[in-house]
């Protein structure tokens, strides 16, 4: 692979190959990006991909700090941010996905410092698989290993065709392999989906099963490839045939190399992460016949790397709270969702990441209640409901790091031009400016508490008055 | 009529998002619509548009599609403002809320469907006083 970059002066017109893409989890790493003042031009992108990268030249893409609003100075944004998530009492912050990890490193610390609660993308995702993998563990791959190896492909849940639209072609499906030269021909492929998805036209098998039954009609696989029947009334409560539910299990004993790709159909829906457990379950025993592994198709470039960044800071994937001056995690209690629908927060930094568009009206309702702090590149939901908006930089174009892609494999993305503002180079510039506010601020407020605490206590003449006529009152 | 609610992410819907057009009209196009199987579409008297209810009360209008994509009983909402209007905060003590698999009503309607700046104006009022936690 070689990646070039070219520049002319003249045109300013920068050429690059082989960027990393910002945006799903697949973090494809051959993009083509050719900018100028005006316009940007991408090859091999997808179609959320290339609208990603014209972000870079948008009319919509924030440039200024706002207040409430209103347009603000660098340094007043930062220490009017910091003077929210000090002064609150159980500051959450929301640490989004399409950053870096190091962003994600600095905004954790500051939730550390200031006591908040921490949580990420995978709450609202992949939360309950990754639950899943702490309660069964996870047999799992490299997307190189399933592009070169694979020839059972089964997407539960999932439809990569419209969330990771370069899956299919890069990593599934229709590409040719080492061991799998011949694609889609030498591919056996299952569709677990009760849609008629564009990823189920491709499928060998589609099990469109009824909602909220993959834990049966996952059981009933295992049930058969342990030499059992499944209950006579499988059918009816799944909406399976029994002659499917047989095929797939034989195609999971048939499989040299499969792979379970489970998507949101199997961690939203309900039963959750005893869906994933269950599907973790099933990979197990299907390598009794063959090699057999399973993936979670994560949503961002980086959501993967919050799990890993939270759980080598503080030994806890996701949903954490600080406030007793040590990690304590529990989903259903410190997460996003949970935690702002019980209104018990009461401010929010979110850091690269849609709220106001994607948690349920019953969190977003305590949103608009409370303080909020974003780092945000566009106008939308998010700004609508913050009261500091600090604009955003673009990750692996404005500025490098590391992003964890969905097979939980470290990239690191390098930048190819600046940032439109000067005041801050990357997202993770912006959480240290934000971390040293809080930092002075609280230093100061501490040293204010020692000098009123050791201050000679004196009493108005009104408070002499009145103590003097208790103390009477008892003689 | 009582039916299933699946959200999701589509390609075109995420296109918005990532492209920074949340405050669009395309946003609405790619994510105010609610797929319907042709059958139930049938049996709601072929609305233009429906309204969705939750068990909280909660209700949205969004444009009505007719697709076999779907199975009878159940409706599909792309991810975005509108289909979180009625998802309701029920996470199973996972922080995931009900996105999939959620008995909601359904029922003809009539327009129009609110645009996102709108959707947001109508439903959150943000308080944009400067007020900060702990006051001020």
């Amino acid at each position: 692979m070689s990646s070039e970059a070219q520049e002319s002066q003249i045109s300013n017109k920068i050429t690059c190959s082989d960027v990393t893409c910002p945006v799903c989890g697949i973090s494809c790493d051959d993009i083509d990006v050719e900018l100028d003042d005006v316009s940007v031009v991408t090859r091999n992108a997808c179609i959320m991909g290339d609208a990603k990268f014209k972000e870079l030249r948008s009319p919509h893409r924030i440039l200024t700090p706002l207040i409430n609003g209103k347009e603000a100075p660098w340094s007043e944004a930062i220490d009017k941010a910091a003077e929210i998530l000090v002064n609150a009492k159980r500051p959450f912050f929301f640490v989004g996905s399409e950053t870096s990890t190091e962003a994600m490193g600095v905004a954790i610390e500051i939730a550390e410092t200031v006591g908040g609660l921490v949580d990420g993308n995978a709450t609202i995702c992949h939360g309950p698989t990754v639950m899943a993998i702490q309660d069964v563990g996870q047999a799992g791959c490299t997307l190189g290993e399933t592009r070169n190896r694979a020839d059972l492909d089964i997407y539960w849940g999932a439809n990569p065709e419209d969330a990771h639209p370069r899956h299919l072609s890069r990593h599934s499906i229709f590409v040719r392999g080492f061991f799998a030269e011949q694609g889609r021909k030498g591919r056996q492929i299952i569709v677990v989906d009760p849609r008629r998805s564009t990823t189920a036209e491709h499928a060998d098998l589609h099990l469109q099963l009824k909602p909220g039954t993959d834990f049966e009609v996952l059981n009933a696989i295992m049930t058969i490839l342990n030499g059992f029947e499944p209950h006579e009334s499988f059918t009816e409560v799944t909406g399976i045939s029994r002659e499917d539910i047989h095929k797939a299990a034989q195609m999971v004993e048939d499989a040299r190399f499969g792979v379970i790709w489970v998507g949101l159909g199997i961690a939203s829906t309900r039963g959750k992460h005893y869906n994933a457990s269950m599907a973790m379950r099933l990979t197990q025993l299907g390598n009794n016949y063959g090699k057999f592994v399973i993936l979670a198709n994560r949503g961002h470039c980086n959501v993967a790397g919050f799990n890993e960044v939270l759980a080598w800071s503080c030994g806890f994937p996701y949903a954490v709270d600080f406030s007793t001056g040590e990690p304590r995690y529990q989903p259903g209690e410190y997460s996003t969702v949970d935690a702002l629908r019980r209104k018990e927060v009461d401010a929010l930094f979110c850091m690269c990441a849609d709220l106001g568009a994607h948690l349920p009206k019953k969190a977003v309702e305590r949103l608009a209640e409370i303080p909020v702090v974003s780092i945000e590149t566009a106008e939308g939901p998010q700004a609508f409901i913050s009261n500091v908006v600090l604009p955003g930089v673009l990750d692996a174009m404005e500025c490098e790091g590391t992003f964890y892609r969905m097979d939980n494999v470290p990239i690191y993305a390098r930048s190819f031009c600046d940032p439109p503002f000067d005041f801050t180079k990357s997202n993770e510039d912006t959480c240290k400016q934000l971390l040293d506010a809080v930092q002075q601020k609280l230093a100061a407020r501490e040293k204010a508490e020692g000098e009123e605490a050791a201050r000679p206590k004196t009493l108005s003449e009104e408070e002499f008055g009145q103590r003097l006529d208790k103390l009477l009152s008892r003689v | 009529m009582d039916i299933i609610l699946n959200t999701g992410g589509t390609a075109f819907q995420g296109a918005v998002i990532k492209g920074g057009r949340k405050f669009t009209d395309e946003y609405t196009k790619e994510a105010a619509y609610c797929d319907i199987n042709p059958t139930d579409f049938e049996e709601l008297g072929k609305p233009w548009f429906v309204k969705l209810t939750n068990d909280l009360g909660d209700s949205v209008i969004l444009r009505a599609k007719k697709t076999d994509r779907q199975q009878r009983g159940e409706v599909f909402v792309p991810r975005g403002p509108w289909a979180n209007i009625i998802v309701t905060p029920v996470t199973e003590s996972t922080g995931s809320p009900a996105y999939k698999n959620l008995k909601i009503q359904i029922e003809k309607a009539n327009g129009p469907v609110l645009g996102p700046e709108e959707l947001m104006k109508k439903y959150y009022t943000k308080r944009t006083s400067g007020q900060v936690a702990g006051g001020e």
